[in-house]
């Protein structure tokens, strides 16, 4: 139990999977221009983290393996991802359109999400068990949430601020995703890897 | 002396008030005078008199149209040449009456004073309406309307507010030490009229004639208190006042009177006493006339509609080029265009400054250095707001309490950017509201 | 080799196969037109049409909540094309440019005061009327250049806007964001244009502008089928414009011009940018 904990814990903060591991940096700087939206995005990703990292590891330890084919890895999780999040979408437009219409828009931005994929396949190489996967998964989902939330904050009021004309736009956006990036590296301590 | 502690916030400025602590004179009579319809806060009055009658100082000219509204009366005898478009306080030209004065100064006899037996609240309601008072402290809000609008709040204080926080205006503090009287004789009318008990009467403590000499002649009225405040702008608001003398917050978006209280002015009470003792109508006021280009300062009796011209001229004129014109206080007051305008019920002074004393300077960029947030009395956060606002943001504008301001001027005194806040929060509240107006039309 | 292609075909296959079976069982009907016009619209999602994006404007024009002409991008093609989608006439209007009606910059007019505050022409408008003395003249403060979704329209350094006619879609946003209603939309194919909207008497606008319309009626009496003169303002009558152009020199105050002659005066306003 201890265990599912820090690797939780050490995911969200310490490797964070934007901010330390630099994964998903598309969305990260796409999406995250207001809260709201932001906050959308993050759970969806956490959604089909879970479910993605879940159907990796199934897949690779009950298909892959047995077949000795574990050099399909790559190929076949961004096939098993992509269809994933496809099903998922199509699910989702018919049960539930008001959830659709709040996550539908970022599910086609996650399909080809490297966060997603990084994470199953850092699952496999970690030698995660099942529940470990799922926690690890989880934990960087949230982690991706957090810093999406918290920088999508930090946009907001940069907002206000009158910036130079060379670094108005994604200019100004990167400087502040690497500060914020240099203030996660503040955890590092907090969990030993 | 006793002073109540202050409030959170604000500002102490260069008061200028020994410049301009000079006995009250008359002004003269000018050639013509101009007399706006909207010299109130609310519906501009109707005319009832046309051009080319000839009028009795008193009569009424112009009716209230409408509940927050005041009628207009003749501030002298002589004829009515024109109802026309005329440059107003306002910056823009408003319809007015311009009258041409015959000089025999003939009073007319439509408003009678009130006997004390007729003083119910009513009648008084009644009468103070007719004589077309309004707050003279600047705010030109309709004294019945504030009567009106404690009928459904129940209501314990008067307050008289003697603070005249402004720099340089004196008009309020000569007003109490010359006719110290007559101002709590309208405060106690005034108090009847709301049917309350207690009056206090606040006065900042750089007055210390005015509270010595109020203080003495109060003891003539039950539960009638003078009280000395801290000089400190802005003291003389509303809400700062009420905060200091009874320890009460004014809710967000609401009146005083929710909480029980009215605040009016010392020249608004000195007119009630002379609407309902002598039946003299709000005709003519005390205006300061100073700043660092006239000649000589001075207070005057201005006949409401005197052009600003007129009262310069009698003050030495001014003794270098003039860079701005103000009228009411430095830090609240409108700049003029030119002196072509006239005083009207609202104008508490004129101020001149020369080109030497306007500064020019750019506005740069926030530096979020937080000055205006420390000083601003109603606690709002003026960067944030005008960050906003200066980027069409009305929606971030509006949640950050940009109505709440009453543009008291502090934080644009105190930016060291010198950036345009009170402008830019005016602005913000101007598009607040039509956009309001035109969700519910 | 087999064993790989085998695989990863069976995964494929059986992913194909749920998700057709998905897409069957949880199928959601949407209108083909809808996506039809999201095909169709130029996909800017500029918002001029006051939807939120080309797809919102596609669902309302499905449901007939919204006009085929909305969209002023695409041009006269595009609304051809919608039309034929939804089975309707088009009826497509003439395209239209936004035009600066003012000629009168900081040397050609006089100012009631020196205005230092926020650069925006609305929040200078609160301040008494302005800081022009011309009551109806270009403010040249920039919130039309602000509401500009194209880039379209620049200040020159008299504080007068401009509208580079080649970026101007016609969208109208412009004239909405001008508090003294400046800016109109004029049709592209007229060249000849009166640049004044005042309607002030000829002694006034002398006192305050070197090139205001007087009101004098020269350029109707020059080409009177032309010109229209109301209330001291001349102005073109589109319809019937062949002419105009004679009437550009014998203008006093020279506020009519002719945007083809004109070219290079609108050069030099961009070149001291």
């Amino acid at each position: 139990m201890t265990e599912l904990l820090l690797i939780l814990v050490s995911t969200v903060l310490v490797n964070n999977v934007v901010l330390t591991q630099f994964l998903g940096v598309c969305p990260f700087m796409g999406v995250s221009k207001r809260l709201d939206t932001s906050l959308g995005m993050g759970v969806a990703i956490i959604v089909v983290m879970a479910i993605a990292s879940l159907a990796t590891w199934l897949f690779h330890y009950h298909v892959l393996i047995p077949l000795d084919v574990g050099y399909l890895q790559t190929v076949a999780f961004v096939l098993i991802i992509a269809s994933l999040v496809q099903f998922i979408e199509i699910m989702l437009h018919k049960t539930s359109p008001a959830l659709y219409r709040a996550l539908g828009i970022y599910l086609p931005l996650i399909t080809t999400n490297c966060a997603v994929l990084g994470i199953a396949v850092l699952n496999i190489r970690k030698q995660h068990s099942l529940l470990e996967s799922l926690a690890f998964s989880l934990g960087a989902g949230l982690g991706f949430t957090l810093a999406l939330w918290i920088f999508a904050g930090l946009r907001e009021r940069l907002e206000l601020s009158a910036v130079p004309k060379c670094f108005q736009g994604t200019a100004i956006a990167l400087i502040t995703a690497g500060l914020l990036s240099l203030a996660f590296m503040g955890f590092s301590g907090l969990v030993k890897v | 002396m006793n002073t109540a502690p202050t409030f959170r916030g604000g500002i102490h400025l260069p008061d200028h008030k020994r410049e301009t602590h000079h006995p009250i004179e008359t002004c003269t009579l000018p050639d013509q005078l101009v007399l706006p319809l909207s010299q109130h806060a609310g519906t501009p009055a109707q005319p009832c008199v046309a051009v080319g009658d000839r009028v009795a100082k008193g009569q009424c000219v112009a009716t209230a149209e409408g509940e927050v509204s005041a009628p207009v009366h003749a501030s002298t005898s002589g004829s009515v040449v024109a109802i026309e478009p005329r440059p107003h306080p306002s910056g823009r030209a408003l319809p007015a009456f311009v009258i041409e004065p015959d000089g025999e100064e003939r009073w007319a006899t439509d408003l009678t004073p009130l006997e004390p037996r007729q003083w119910s609240p009513e009648n008084l309601k009644q009468h103070i309406r007719d004589a077309g008072i309004v707050g003279m402290g600047g705010g030109t809000f309709p004294t019945h309307v504030k009567l009106t609008l404690m009928e459904q709040h129940s209501c314990d204080t008067l307050i008289i507010n003697g603070c005249e926080c402004e720099p340089w205006l004196s008009g309020d503090d000569r007003l109490m030490v010359e006719q110290g009287d007559k101002v709590l004789d309208g405060a106690d009318i005034l108090r009847q009229a709301l049917g309350v008990q207690r009056t206090l009467i606040g006065i900042e403590a750089n007055k210390p004639e005015a509270i010595a000499l109020l203080r003495h002649a109060s003891r003539k009225f039950d539960a009638m208190e003078v009280i000395c405040v801290p000089s400190t702008y802005p003291q003389g608001a509303e809400k700062q006042l009420i905060d200091v003398l009874l320890g009460r917050q004014v809710p967000s978006g609401g009146h005083p009177a929710n909480i029980g209280v009215v605040v009016d002015n010392v020249a608004t009470a000195a007119a009630v006493s002379d609407a309902v003792r002598y039946g003299r109508p709000l005709v003519e006021r005390v205006v300061t006339v100073a700043g660092p280009a006239l000649a000589t300062p001075k207070n005057l009796w201005v006949r409401l509609g005197t052009p600003l011209r007129t009262l310069v001229d009698q003050c030495g004129g001014s003794r270098e080029e003039i860079g701005k014109i103000i009228v009411g206080g430095p830090m609240m007051g409108q700049s003029q265009l030119n002196l072509d305008t006239p005083v009207v019920k609202g104008t508490t002074g004129l101020l001149l400054f020369g080109s030497q004393d306007v500064s020019l300077r750019e506005a740069g960029p926030c530096i979020r250095c937080g000055r205006c947030i420390a000083v601003c009395p109603l606690h709002l956060l003026p960067a944030t707001i005008t960050a906003y606002a200066e980027r069409g943001r009305f929606d971030g504008a509006l949640t950050y309490g940009a109505l709440e301001c009453m543009e008291c001027g502090c934080c644009t005194y105190v930016c060291p950017a010198a950036r345009p806040l009170v402008q830019m929060l005016r602005y913000a509240k101007a598009e607040i509201i039509t956009r309001q107006k035109e969700c519910l039309t | 080799m087999m064993t790989a292609i085998l695989s990863l075909g069976a995964v494929a296959l059986v992913a194909a196969l749920i998700l057709g079976w998905a897409s069957r069982k949880f199928a959601v009907v949407i209108d083909k037109r809808e996506t039809e016009i999201v095909a169709i619209l130029p996909g800017a999602n500029c918002g001029a049409c006051g939807f939120a994006g080309c797809a919102s404007y596609a669902a309302a024009i499905v449901a007939g909540q919204a006009k085929l002409n909305r969209c002023c991008l695409g041009g006269n093609d595009m609304i051809v094309r919608i039309a034929a989608v939804m089975h309707m006439d088009a009826h497509p209007p003439l395209p239209q440019k936004a035009l600066v009606l003012c000629r009168g910059d900081n040397r050609a007019t006089v100012m009631k005061y020196r205005y230092l505050g926020l650069r925006d022409c609305n929040a200078a408008q609160l301040l008494a009327d302005g800081p022009k003395q011309c009551p109806d003249g270009c403010l040249g403060l920039g919130s039309c250049a602000a509401a500009c979704p194209f880039g379209a329209i620049e200040i020159t350094v008299g504080d007068l806007a401009v509208v580079h006619h080649e970026r101007c879609v016609g969208c109208g946003r412009c004239a909405a964001a001008c508090p003294r209603q400046v800016i109109a939309l004029v049709p592209v194919s007229a060249m000849v244009h009166v640049l004044c909207r005042s309607h002030a008497k000829g002694a006034q606008v002398r006192r305050y502008c070197d090139t205001g319309c007087l009101g004098c009626g020269l350029c109707k009496k020059a080409v009177p089928e032309a010109y229209v003169v109301e209330r001291f303002l001349a102005r073109v009558d589109y319809d019937h414009a062949d002419q105009a152009a004679q009437a550009v020199a014998v203008c006093p105050n020279h506020c009519i011009i002719d945007l083809a002659v004109h070219q290079l005066e609108k050069t030099e306003a961009q070149a001291t940018l």
